[in-house]
């Protein structure tokens, strides 16, 4: 407050107080008396009131304006009860987006209705999508070459290994219905509708433990080409499902554990930094 | 938590320190023993291309690992992850090459990086993405998708998230890239606003900017440090160096026609001629141009 001789004003800080309540009560009641007395504080408070009204109406306008409007998928990802946070961090990679899905259930229909209509040719094609699918989901839900902020993205403190989790989960939710819906339509044994799920989590966990040293999309590559000749090797002596029996399963299950101990090993990992130039 | 409630002890120690920092990429030596202390205000890095200065700068941004040495910042040991989360707690990075996922709006891809640097409450995320964004005088474009906007406002975009949360360790590799005179002045105003509370560390080939807001100067070349002073400091180490005549001179190591007709020629100069007033341009090309032709010494040797 300042003084002037006997008279006496109260400051725009105080009166900004009165108007936003956030003055105490005991402070208030003295400013509210002498406003009662000083014209010239009645009017720098109208002022004020006036001003701070404005404000909060603009900062509103702008809050409706601006706040960004969630995609499709964002809106999606909310109505299944993710928060809008997570929802935003999903949407930035290409995993995420309705051309991915739209390729993966296109691919998957195809290798069913080869399937269907080829006997083991079929099977052989199914086996070798189904696992890649959710592989390739990865590499471009994390990819460095996935989210171009990629660079900024890992030097921020949100945990990177949350990241992943995340996104890599949102992947296999998205893809896997899909490909357990084409696996049940299938004319081979029953469990071959899950069959496939062990290589899935194989090739993500080698895919991701392979990443540092070759890039993840090199690592999701040369996975992709691994099982492909597998698979096609199988096909093409007449049983298929040689990839997916109890050895097959076993083998891919040791692989999981080996790529999650070298990722939990080596914490950084999770942070896929790329190669950069000088 | 967001940044701005990182405990004061923390920000209080504002500084890095690198010690006997060494990278290679396969045989390629991009840092070669590095000593350096960071201390608030602002540092700029000169250097030709390739001569580490990214590298440098994503070392120091938590990007990428040193081979050799000891990296602290805020004390932090970038090593351990802990270490890493809390010096990104007080970071802001705006590295040499970004981009943006598709289908952000201005205002989206500053909000998506607020979320990674854990504002989780919305309003104040949104009130803080705000505030960056009219910073960089992107306020009126907060609803345009990223990927229409021009490079220059691009560039200012990725400036905008690097302010977030008033980070106490400001890293920049080229932020004034693509940026008209206006918009670089205005962000010089800005940094240099920044850099009263904070350690801000850019890199740059625009002497001018450097001459024109850092206190402090270091000139890289091929993975060393060749000078490590004030801007003064390295101007004067140009004088006597510089001067006008009216053709190129054999003896200069580098010379151009002026605006006047006059060619300016910076190297050793002959007896009995026009001297000029050096400038900080001037002496980073004589910096490097001598190591240069040190190391061509050396190797003829």
């Amino acid at each position: 407050m300042t003084t002037n001789g006997e008279a006496w004003h109260a400051d725009d800080q105080a009166l900004r107080g009165l108007v936003q309540g956030t003055t105490g009560p005991v402070a208030a009641a003295s400013l509210e008396a002498h406003l009662m007395r000083c014209e010239t504080c009645r009017a720098q408070l109208n002022t004020l009131a006036l001003d701070d009204s404005l404000e909060r109406t603009w900062l509103l306008v702008r809050a409706t304006v601006e706040s960004p409007e969630p995609t499709g998928v964002e809106r999606l990802l909310q109505a299944c009860g993710m928060s809008e946070e997570t929802g935003r961090l999903l949407a930035a990679v290409p995993a995420m987006r309705g051309a991915w899905l739209l390729g993966v259930a296109v691919v998957m229909a195809f290798a069913g209705l080869a399937a269907a209509f080829s006997g083991n040719l079929g099977i052989g094609l199914f086996l070798l999508m189904a696992p890649l699918a959710p592989v390739m989901g990865v590499a471009a839900a994390f990819g460095g070459d996935a989210d171009p902020a990629q660079e900024i993205v890992v030097t921020a403190p949100y945990s990177a290994g949350r990241l992943l989790l995340l996104r890599a989960t949102a992947v296999l939710l998205t893809s896997a219905p899909i490909a357990m819906l084409v696996g049940l339509a299938l004319p081979g044994p029953g469990w071959l509708t899950i069959a496939w799920l062990t290589p899935a989590a194989a090739g993500i966990g080698l895919t991701l433990a392979l990443a540092p040293l070759t890039g993840l999309t090199n690592a999701a590559a040369s996975i992709g080409v691994v099982w492909s000749t597998l698979t096609l090797s199988a096909t093409r002596a007449h049983d298929p499902l040689v990839v997916v029996d109890s050895i097959g399963q076993l083998t891919c299950l040791t692989l999981v554990v080996i790529a999650a101990i070298a990722i939990v090993s080596k914490s950084r990992i999770l942070e896929l930094p790329r190669r950069q130039k000088q | 938590m967001n940044p701005a409630m990182t405990p004061a002890t923390d920000r209080a120690a504002g500084s890095a320190r690198l010690t006997g920092i060494a990278k290679r990429y396969g045989r390629a030596r991009a840092l070669d023993s590095i000593d350096l202390t960071l201390t608030p205000g602002v540092t700029g890095l000169l250097g030709p291309n390739g001569a580490g200065k990214t590298t440098l700068l994503r070392i120091l941004a938590t990007a990428l690992a040193a081979d050799e040495g000891q990296v602290r910042v805020f004390e932090h040991d970038p090593a351990t992850a802990a270490g890493r989360v809390q010096i990104r707690r007080n970071l802001g990075y705006l590295p040499q090459e970004a981009g943006f996922p598709r289908g952000f709006t201005t205002f989206g891809f500053v909000d998506y990086l607020a979320i990674l640097k854990e504002w989780t409450h919305r309003d104040s995320r949104h009130a803080e993405v705000r505030r960056v964004l009219d910073e960089v005088d992107l306020g009126d474009l907060a609803t345009k998708r990223v990927h229409s906007l021009s490079g220059g406002q691009r560039r200012r975009v990725l400036v905008a998230q690097a302010l977030l949360g008033h980070p106490q360790l400001l890293v920049l590799d080229e932020p004034t890239t693509g940026l008209d005179p206006a918009q670089r002045a205005r962000l010089r105003d800005i940094l240099s606003t920044a850099a009263q509370t904070a350690t801000l560390v850019l890199s740059t080939h625009q002497t001018e900017d450097v001459a024109a807001l850092c206190e402090r100067v270091i000139v890289l070349d091929a993975g060393r440090i060749h000078f490590d002073g004030s801007v003064a400091e390295l101007v004067t180490s140009a004088a006597g160096r510089v001067w006008l005549a009216p053709e190129r001179h054999l003896m200069a190591q580098h010379a151009w026609r002026t605006g006047s007709g006059m060619w300016r020629n910076v190297g050793d100069p002959p007896p009995d001629v026009e001297l000029a007033e050096p400038t900080l341009e001037d002496a980073y090309l004589l910096l490097v141009g001598n190591h240069a032709l040190d190391a061509q010494m050396e190797a003829v040797s």
